[in-house]
């Protein structure tokens, strides 16, 4: 900027100086002199020009200013949710008009007072929630962002709504100098999950009854309860039967995924000895490994520590990567189960020698219904849900799940857990029922 | 006594109840069921119980035979197609035996646990 001044206002003073020069040599004044002279009122004039230049910076800026200000309190006022804006000690600075249509106060009455005095939160069985516990006062605390949708404001005429708040730090020069929350009436977003929760049950009620009739009298026919049956029969009926099954399975895969994708599941941590669950399970797949004739191995590292996780949850992991390894791999073949640590997790490794995953599939195999061409042609059976509730099952369980595989060869899946274990969560749905 | 409102499901299972040698008294509500315990002289061996029933659910027909003397020590296997975690701790906790998942249960393993429960139930009681 002053170069370009310079620039602009040099040969002016050049211009100047030269008409004294010769206005001075006309009159007879010293030369020197009227060099002098000129410098000064060239210097004169830029130091003008300058100051009548950044005098019109600053009426600008204050008035950008003031454009700023405006469209911020519009974006304030012209948004859904309720603002709030603290300081650094929590005392509002200014809450928005949903804000104060939501708590039922105006933005005059609270500025300077605590938010959390303001508006009261409880949770749904109406105890206070203490001040430090609440998302602004964490924010404060941490300097971190976070989230919360498990509690409710109480308006300034006494009713209650749920709320769903964000609340993030304001930080200048690395230091938190206040919080804005944001955060909005959750009522219809609860009545929804609540609506959802009860068609799932419904549902999983009512596709129950007819597979339970049809195993049942498929069952009692096989058994030959209501008279003997031929052989042939009895085939056509079994393969009703197996058909059944495959639909209870599919039904309870569904409707753990719902239970899952939906957040409702709830999560039982308790120490557990994962060699001692995978032999439960291996227990309970006993009679298909026998039929197969495979070579199992269960290989648990010693002085293993017991985890705090969901044995019900972990359990459907094994298995579904197990009943996998049993059905994609040739009689005879070998399976190798390793459970060991490595640093802050457990790692368990499920090989097999089975038919692998073909190299272009690869990266599908998480995905929902998803089952490999091989896959498909090998085994009829199968609802393509097995890896993909796994994974979940994994993910939620703050882990991770990953293989290798070569078609022709085997696959091996590997998965992770925390040893610092997982939270509870609460919830009204576990993952078997 | 089976106490079950799927009229399908009830006519398998008390066929399969009496090929193992039982007697059975049918219900197709919660009410019956209460009005036949009511009536009878004789209290049932065991209880097989569905949870939804179309005019109580499993926890009211266990509040039922909690607050009836001599009732309380029917034991009462739960068979539902649905096992919430809070479904089954109160059912358990009102003294529910048992509580399976329908859709999951071959009946003959169902049969053959009733049985096992029945005559442990009739044994003590004769002794």
């Amino acid at each position: 900027m002053l170069t370009l001044s310079l620039i602009f206002v040099f040969p002016i003073v050049m211009a100047v100086a030269y008409w004294l020069l010769e206005l001075g040599s006309q009159s007879g004044m010293g030369n020197e002199w009227v060099g002098v002279l000129g410098v000064v009122y060239g210097l004169n004039i830029l130091l003008a020009y300058l100051t009548i230049k950044s005098l019109r910076r600053m009426t600008k800026s204050e008035k950008e200013l003031g454009e700023r200000a405006a469209k911020d309190e519009a974006l304030l006022s012209s948004i859904g949710e309720g603002i709030v804006v603290t300081d650094e000690s929590g005392l509002i600075d200014k809450i928005n008009p949903p804000a104060e249509k939501m708590v039922g106060w105006k933005n005059e009455e609270v500025v300077g007072k605590k938010w959390f005095e303001v508006a009261p939160l409880v949770d749904d069985k109406g105890v206070p929630i203490p001040a430090e516990k609440r998302a602004t006062q964490k924010v404060l605390a941490t300097g971190q962002p976070i989230s919360n949708s498990t509690y409710n404001y109480i308006r300034r005429d006494g009713t209650i709504f749920p709320v769903g708040t964000t609340a993030a730090p304001v930080i200048i020069g690395g230091k938190t100098v206040g919080v804005i929350a944001v955060f909005r009436d959750i009522t219809k977003e609860k009545e929804v999950d609540r609506a959802k929760t009860e068609f799932v049950s419904l549902a999983s009620h009512q596709l129950r009854t007819p597979l339970s009739a049809i195993r049942w009298y498929a069952e009692m026919l096989m058994n030959g309860d209501v008279g003997a049956i031929t052989d042939e029969q009895k085939e056509y009926v079994r393969a009703m039967y197996q058909s059944n099954e495959r639909m209870i399975e599919l039904v309870n895969a569904l409707l753990n995924i719902s239970r899952i994708e939906s957040g409702r599941i709830r999560i039982d941590p308790e120490p557990t000895d994962l060699g001692e669950l995978v032999k439960q399970v291996l227990f309970d797949l006993t009679p298909k490994i026998k039929t197969k004739n495979q070579n199992l191995v269960v290989s648990v590292h010693q002085d293993l520590p017991r985890i705090n996780i969901d044995p019900r949850m972990v359990r459907q992991v094994y298995m579904n990567l197990l009943t996998n390894a049993l059905k994609y791999t040739p009689e005879g073949g070998d399976i190798h189960v390793i459970i060991s640590r490595k640093g802050e997790e457990i790692i368990t490794q499920v090989a097999d020698s089975g038919c692998g995953i073909p190299q272009s599939q690869q990266d599908r195999v998480f995905e929902k219904f998803f089952r490999a061409d091989n896959a498909q042609k090998m085994e009829a059976d199968g609802t393509g849900l097995g890896l993909y509730l796994a994974n979940s099952i994994v993910s939620s369980s703050k882990g991770k799940m990953w293989f290798e595989s070569r078609e022709g060869k085997g696959t091996t899946f590997w998965f992770s857990l925390p040893v610092a274990g997982v939270e509870a969560k609460k919830g009204e749905v576990t993952i078997d029922a | 006594m089976v106490v079950e409102d799927e009229e399908l499901l009830l006519r398998a299972i008390v066929k399969k109840l009496e090929l193992s040698g039982k007697q059975v008294i049918s219900c197709t509500s919660g009410k019956q069921a209460v009005d036949y315990l009511e009536s009878m002289a004789e209290k049932p061996d065991i209880v097989w119980l569905d949870f939804y029933l179309r005019d109580m659910t499993g926890l009211d027909f266990m509040n039922a035979l909690k607050h009836k003397e001599g009732w309380a020590d029917i034991p009462v296997i739960v068979v539902s197609n649905s096992a919430s975690p809070d479904k089954v701790s109160k059912m358990m906790s009102l003294g529910a035996k048992k509580y399976i998942l329908k859709a999951e249960a071959r009946l003959d393993d169902l049969v053959e646990m009733v049985n096992e429960i029945a005559d442990t139930k009739e044994e003590e009681s004769k002794q």
